[in-house]
């Protein structure tokens, strides 16, 4: 679950004058004939930092996109559900591992990646700092915050990174199950009794608006990242990623009977895409940096975490000679 | 911090009353990091499948076993120490690597026992190619070039020392019978179809009788 919205540095014009033009037209041929870059290849110091910032965000936003669903796994309705959230749970924190150990062959070693989410110096997914009242927002976030992030994470599975390649083909394979036991839920609420449907409905309208959020800016507001599309780093622009959402999940939506609290949504027949009310990026950019509902919940759960467990990972480790990054 | 947490758990978590570091965590002050590799059938060949970090060998293989192959079909796994893992350059195009890989005299020494793993394209992961015997690791590629290089789509070689490698041992391989068991994992426990189409069908039927279109489909 849960890659999407990363937020990017804004890239100069001249951030790549510096470099060995020779070796980097070698790299970009590559990339250009559609192969991958392994971590012994050389590589632009843009695209190291780059990509090094946005597999640390969606390793990030599973850790903490746990947090959420995991709170519901005691109060899910009925044994069968207990345990599918429990594995989904599992699955979670284990892409983050995943994750770390891709963003760790780009030389950021993975307790530093740790300490920086801890201490709020590096972002995750904005989306998980709105609180889940009910079992219908549980399940709003197994449905379609994941159905959300397999859209980016599919186009980001064909990007040019080897390592985060592979771990996304793993952890794509996986959101399969998440994606099918979300919409089974969400489809036993909303052939259930009224009370059930009213409660998904409620769900709907608070989750929206980050939903609409978890793309990111829009495009005529967020960095411009050419280079970066270039490079095979971003694999479409947020308004591409946010209207094949829509695309794919609004009709399913309705389907069910449910409503969008957005009187402007509606497929334009002229231009293909959706057109909806711009969402509120003050609001995004406010919560993003720490004003949310619960952010400060989140990371000191997290915190909490770390700090009950350290004597443990201090009892267990043995003198380490030397570091080694890690090799694929 | 006070924590006004939906969850009353979350509440009752203990505040962290000693001191919390502020300084970042050195980057040694964390675990080292071990290569995975998995067989996902009896026929198959063992491949690189990532990374744990973990304190030592024996931890490293509960952990890689709770990582790589808590869901996908798998009969054995095993793990190495990242360093000791001897890494060849990638090459570019189709450049075979072992083109790269200059012949030499044998050396003396004791012969020990190398497993060679063959990456075959870039983005694909290194796949067990056989063992060898040879006095050290750049011995045992030279080895690997004669006995393994079937001259096409080389484009890197990895060579681990045999004794390194924690195995699975054959009364351990029982770890994964239970995999089959757990349904509720896979997405194919999840058909909600039928509930949906008597759900519709309800739905049309009622719109039918009402005479006009329901509004949520608008």
């Amino acid at each position: 679950m849960y890659g999407g919205g990363n937020t990017f540095e804004g890239v100069k014009t001249d951030s790549v004058a510096h470099e060995d033009q020779v070796k980097l037209g070698e790299f970009e041929g590559r990339i250009a004939r559609g192969e991958k870059i392994e971590p012994s290849d050389w590589m632009p110091q843009l695209y190291r930092k780059q990509l090094i910032r946005m597999i640390e965000q969606h390793a990030h936003s599973e850790i903490i996109g746990a947090l959420p669903e995991g709170t519901w796994i005691t109060r899910a309705p009925g044994f069968k559900r207990k345990m599918a959230l429990m594995a989904k749970v599992q699955d979670e924190v284990g892409h983050a591992q995943l994750l770390y150990s891709a963003a760790e062959t780009l030389g950021k070693p993975r307790e530093q990646m740790i300490d920086d989410l801890i201490t709020g110096k590096s972002k995750y997914s904005n989306v998980f700092n709105y609180p889940t009242f009910t079992w219908g927002d549980c399940c709003f976030i197994s449905w379609l915050v994941d159905a959300g992030a397999i859209v980016n994470q599919l186009a980001n599975a064909k990007g040019s990174y080897g390592p985060y390649c592979r771990a996304l083909e793993r952890i794509c394979a996986e959101e399969s199950f998440h994606l099918k036991y979300g919409h089974h839920c969400v489809i036993y609420l909303a052939t259930g009794s009224s009370i059930q449907r009213e409660m998904f409905q409620d769900a709907i309208n608070r989750w929206w608006p980050p939903m609409m959020h978890f793309f990111g800016p829009a495009d005529m507001i967020s960095t411009h990242t050419p280079v970066l599309m270039k490079w095979k780093v971003k694999m479409g622009t947020n308004d591409d990623m946010r209207n094949q959402f829509l695309d794919m999940y609004v009709p399913k939506i309705w389907e069910l009977g449910f409503t969008l609290p957005d009187p402007n949504l509606a497929k334009n027949s002229h231009t293909g895409r959706w057109d909806y009310t711009e969402p509120d990026w003050e609001e995004f950019k406010r919560v993003i940096n720490g004003d949310g509902p619960c952010n400060k919940e989140r990371l000191e759960v997290r915190r909490i975490a770390e700090e009950r467990g350290r004597w443990v990972r201090r009892a267990l480790k043995s003198p380490q000679a030397a570091y080694v990054t890690p090799l694929a | 911090m006070d924590m006004n947490s939906l969850d009353p758990r979350v509440n009752r978590l203990p505040s962290i009353t000693y001191p919390v570091p502020n300084e970042p965590t050195a980057p040694l002050d964390q675990f080292g990091t071990f290569e995975v590799f998995v067989q996902p059938k009896g026929d198959k060949a063992f491949q690189h499948e990532g990374i744990v970090h973990a304190p030592n060998l024996e931890m490293a293989y509960v952990l890689a076993k709770e990582a790589f192959t808590r869901r996908f079909v798998c009969v054995s796994l095993y793990v190495v120490d990242t360093a000791n893992v001897a890494v060849s350059p990638i090459t570019e195009g189709d450049v075979n690597i072992y083109q790269r890989i200059e012949d030499r005299s044998d050396q003396p020494g004791e012969k020990l026992s190398y497993e060679i793993y063959h990456l075959t394209r870039r983005g694909k992961q290194h796949v067990h190619a056989g063992t060898v015997l040879a006095v050290n690791a750049p011995d045992a590629m030279v080895k690997a070039k004669h006995q393994f290089n079937s001259g096409k789509g080389i484009c890197s070689v990895w060579v681990i020392q045999t004794k390194n490698i924690r195995f699975t041992l054959p009364e351990e391989k029982d770890l994964w019978n239970t995999l089959p068991e757990k349904k509720f994992r896979d997405a194919s426990a999840y058909k909600g179809g039928d509930k949906l189409s008597v759900f519709l069908q309800r739905k049309q039927k009622s719109s039918d009788h009402s005479g006009h279109s329901d509004n949520a489909d608008q």
